[in-house]
């Protein structure tokens, strides 16, 4: 095996620590009774994996099947790549998954941004009524569930009774019909994201923040540093690692539309689907009406691959930036 | 210190994880133990059939006792146990079994039906309808019992007595039966109800075609009311003679054909047809007048919110719910004085398929044959059929001589909204007594009666419905596509209707609507032919 560690100076180095081939199965056990104690900690956790993440990985084969009721997972036969054809067929799988990167790319990039800003605001505040009232304020959105806020939207955006609408003829201006304008919906739905998850995001890097050291504040402030300098030289720097753990693991579901959200704010006008229509809310009406498992856990198959490989790809790019901040 | 910041990231890591794993088990493992044991559970009832006394007039063994469970849809009404335990009464005594029954709301139905069948639930009989029931996609997959001929003359004689010939022939797929479908004369064709002081106002003294229709919307905009919740495609090429295809996409509105007309065989693919282009061009006129909201697609009112709200001039249902809530709307309004319009009046009238109301058997069910004859019950006793459609005698209803009925308490049973639809049955069925008679009550009659005097003549598709096994990819491909161009089209809210329509032919070209339409075309020659 092989371990990096890091030396007092904090340079990586490499320690092979890879126990001498000491009589094969025999050490093996050895070292299995020796460290019975770890290994019955680990165990849970490994089971816990097992059963709740690869067990139901073996359901990929539907994805090359004609399911039926009779036939099951297992009994039903085989289909080649035929599910996957529908959404390829369908003409709109390149909109689709266009739509879907890009609406996670701004949806990671602007919650992370705004997340460490709030957290970093939410330290500086010292009066601590004030910042345990905001930061519940902030933290409250989280719990409301998208089918809610898709009624709030609507009440807000609605051209009849709309509180925008209402607002805009008081202030004499025109009305606009938001729900016929697709234009206005990567704003909306932003918006809507960012609301909804900024209270909830910032408590990682509010935590990440507590975590650093008082004594290097403590430094700084002796060398003059003023406030903005402790937070760019010092607080954003210390928590990167954070910051790039949370970004690779977002990063992992950038193939996947949050259907909930989508679908309670745009439901089925089509009028909007250019700029609004996922991956998941086009595969959802494709197989609302016939059901078809095969043809769902191909699309599912088709996201987490893709999901996969940018997974793959970004972390050795961090990796090439600093090896300590990769996931694997 | 790089130690605390390290321990900092783990804890945050942790937590993140362990949030991460939490909501992955929300996500769905579809289907996972599927039903497998089709086989163990052929014959209970004919085994040992010399046992006890019990049995019925058919010679069948009904000594050991069962359970049956029922799935219907929509809600629990307050008193729906209450008047099936009594049902379960009768039910003991003549078939030795009871019915448990579970519901699948209106709104998880569409994603849960399917689940009780891959999930392996334990369950005898279920509500099914053709097309929005779920009939022929689980017939697809293998998930309702065959109900062969032999079968239901023996385990359900009388329904085999009071279905007619033509609702069987409605429900085979593939030549065989999988549901037992309803027998009552609906009519298809949805009619207006509509507000009878803005009639006035506006100066319309009748609508009973479709450029009556369009004056009404355009008098209604000109006057600042939105006519309806959108625009009236169905009236529009119903009153061409047209009507949907079974099992066609967009439950059948993709593909129509000429009703009226028996010895016209052909489709008409929405895209192909002029009279398509013709209506969208007219809804983006009524649509730009401000005949209907803007936010029409995104709304998610109930059918009668606009009327009786008082936002709309009108509302679009069928006959027996137009009546119902122009009966509510007047109540609350008396001055509205909303009636009953048909727009298609020159037509010749469509009766629904019968298939579309029904009930299945499971395929996994472990007693198929006392489920068919608790069905049968259902079906064709006079006493259960009404329990069912009314509630308890006495409480709920009363009887006012042999075939009709008179409501007492309609609050917590209600008057056929109990998911009985399935086991209509025209042969037994009581009609409503009515003592203070309205003009509305003139109007709906005198409808029903102009419309049972003119029943349009069978056309062979009729019953056909398309099975779309062999083009499964195309229909969600096309399914896929749809949505981005048809609604918005025929609520005439898109901008060009010409390029609109043309992006929307291209798409249905490239989800491969050809192969659907020739499938089609020769599964009708086969139905046809035979």
């Amino acid at each position: 095996m092989r371990y990096r560690v890091r030396n007092k100076e904090g340079e990586t180095v490499n320690n092979n620590v890879a126990v001498k081939k000491k009589g094969g199965v025999k050490g093996f056990f050895k070292k299995v009774y020796k460290y019975r104690a770890f290994l019955l900690m680990l165990l849970p956790a490994v089971v816990y994996t097992l059963i709740f993440a690869y067990y139901p990985m073996t359901g990929i084969v539907l994805a090359f099947k004609k399911y039926t009721y009779a036939g099951g997972i297992w009994g039903s036969a085989w289909n080649g790549l035929n599910n996957f054809k529908f959404f390829f067929q369908s003409g709109q799988a390149g909109l689709v998954t266009r739509n879907t990167v890009l609406y996670n790319v701004a949806f990671i990039i602007i919650n992370t941004v705004t997340q460490i800003a709030v957290a970093i605001l939410l330290t500086e505040i010292h009066n601590k009524h004030y910042r345990k009232v905001t930061q519940s304020i902030m933290f409250l959105p989280y719990f409301i569930s998208w089918v809610i806020v898709g009624v709030m939207a609507f009440n807000i955006f609605s051209s009849d009774y709309g509180f925008m609408n209402r607002l805009i003829v008081a202030l004499g201006g025109e009305k606009i019909t938001f729900y016929t304008k697709p234009e206005a919906w990567p704003f909306i739905l932003v918006f809507f994201n960012l609301w909804k998850g900024v209270g909830y995001g910032s408590v990682m890097y509010l935590a990440a923040i507590m975590g650093i050291d008082t004594s290097i504040y403590e430094a700084a402030a002796i060398d003059g540093a003023n406030v903005f300098q402790r937070i760019f030289k010092v607080t954003i720097p210390m928590i990167m690692p954070t910051t790039i753990i949370l970004f690779l693991l977002s990063v992992g579901g950038i193939f996947k539309g949050n259907f909930d959200m989508f679908y309670n704010l745009v439901g089925n006008n089509g009028l909007l689907y250019n700029y609004t229509d996922v991956i998941d809310t086009l595969t959802f009406r494709a197989l609302i009406t016939n059901n078809d498992f095969g043809m769902s856990a191909a699309i599912g198959l088709f996201q987490s691959v893709l999901c996969f490989i940018t997974v793959v790809l970004v972390n050795k790019l961090v990796g090439k930036y600093d090896r300590d901040y990769t996931l694997f | 210190m790089k130690k605390n910041m390290k321990k900092a990231a783990a804890l945050t890591l942790s937590a993140v994880m362990a949030a991460g794993l939490l909501t992955g088990c929300g996500s769905s493992d579809s289907g996972a133990s599927a039903a497998k044991d089709t086989s163990a559970k052929d014959t209970t009832a004919n085994s040992g059939a010399a046992q006890s006394g019990s049995e019925n007039a058919g010679g069948i063994d009904l000594s050991e006792h069962v359970d049956l469970t029922m799935y219907l849809l929509g809600d629990r009404t307050a008193d729906f146990d209450e008047v099936y335990g009594e049902i379960n009464k009768l039910l003991e005594e003549k078939l030795n079994c009871s019915i448990n029954v579970e519901f699948l709301s209106w709104g998880e139905h569409d994603t849960k039906y399917s689940l009780l069948f891959s999930g392996g639930e334990d369950f005898d009989l279920i509500f099914t309808a053709s097309s929005w029931g779920h009939y022929e996609q689980t017939v697809a997959l293998g998930g309702f019992y065959e109900l062969t001929e032999d079968f239901i003359k023996t385990y359900a004689p009388e329904i085999w007595e009071t279905v007619p010939e033509l609702a069987w022939s409605q429900a085979k797929i593939d030549g065989k039966i999988y549901m037992v479908p309803n027998y009552q004369n609906e009519f298809g064709q949805d009619v207006v109800a509509v507000r009878g002081d803005l009639m006035e106002e506006y100066g319309i003294k009748q609508i009973t075609n479709w450029d009556e229709l369009i004056a009404f919307y355009k008098a209604c905009a000109e006057h600042g009311m939105y006519a309806s919740q959108g625009g009236p495609w169905y009236q529009y090429f119903q009153s061409q003679g047209l009507t949907t295809t079974g099992g066609a996409p967009k439950s059948g509105e993709l593909v129509l054909y000429n009703t009226q007309d028996p010895s016209d065989l052909s489709f008409t693919y929405l895209l192909d047809w002029e009279g398509f282009t013709d209506y969208c061009k007219q809804m983006k006129e009524l649509a730009d007048m401000g005949c209907w909201s803007p936010d029409v697609l995104n709304a998610n009112d109930e059918r009668q919110t606009g009327l009786l709200t008082g936002r709309t001039a009108g509302m679009i249902w069928n006959l027996g719910s137009c009546t119902t809530y122009a009966k509510q709307a007047n109540a609350e309004n008396p001055d509205w004085n909303v009636t009953l319009v048909d727009p298609v009046s020159s037509q010749p009238k469509k009766v629904n398929s019968y298939i579309n109301n029904g009930v299945a058997i499971n395929v996994n069910s472990k007693n198929p044959e006392r489920a068919m004859m608790v069905l049968n019950e259902l079906y064709t006793n006079p006493t259960i059929n009404d329990m069912t459609r009314f509630g308890i005698e006495g409480k709920h209803w009363e009887a006012v001589g042999d075939d009709q009925f008179k409501v007492i308490d309609e609050s917590n049973f209600g008057v056929d909204s109990n998911c009985n639809w399935g086991w209509m049955n025209e042969t037994i069925k009581r009609t409503e007594f009515i003592e203070n008679r309205t003009a509305l009550d003139d109007t709906h009659d005198a409808m029903l009666d102009a419309w049972n005097n003119n029943v349009k003549g069978e056309h062979p598709y009729d019953g056909f419905n398309f099975d779309s096994t062999n083009v499964t990819t195309q229909m969600a491909a096309v399914d896929a596509a749809m949505t981005s161009y048809y609604e918005p089209l025929v609520n005439g809210l898109v901008d060009d209707v010409d390029a609109t329509l043309e992006q929307f032919r291209a798409a249905m070209e490239s989800a491969g609507i050809r192969d659907i339409l020739a499938e089609m075309e020769s599964q009708a020659a086969a139905y046809v032919a035979k």
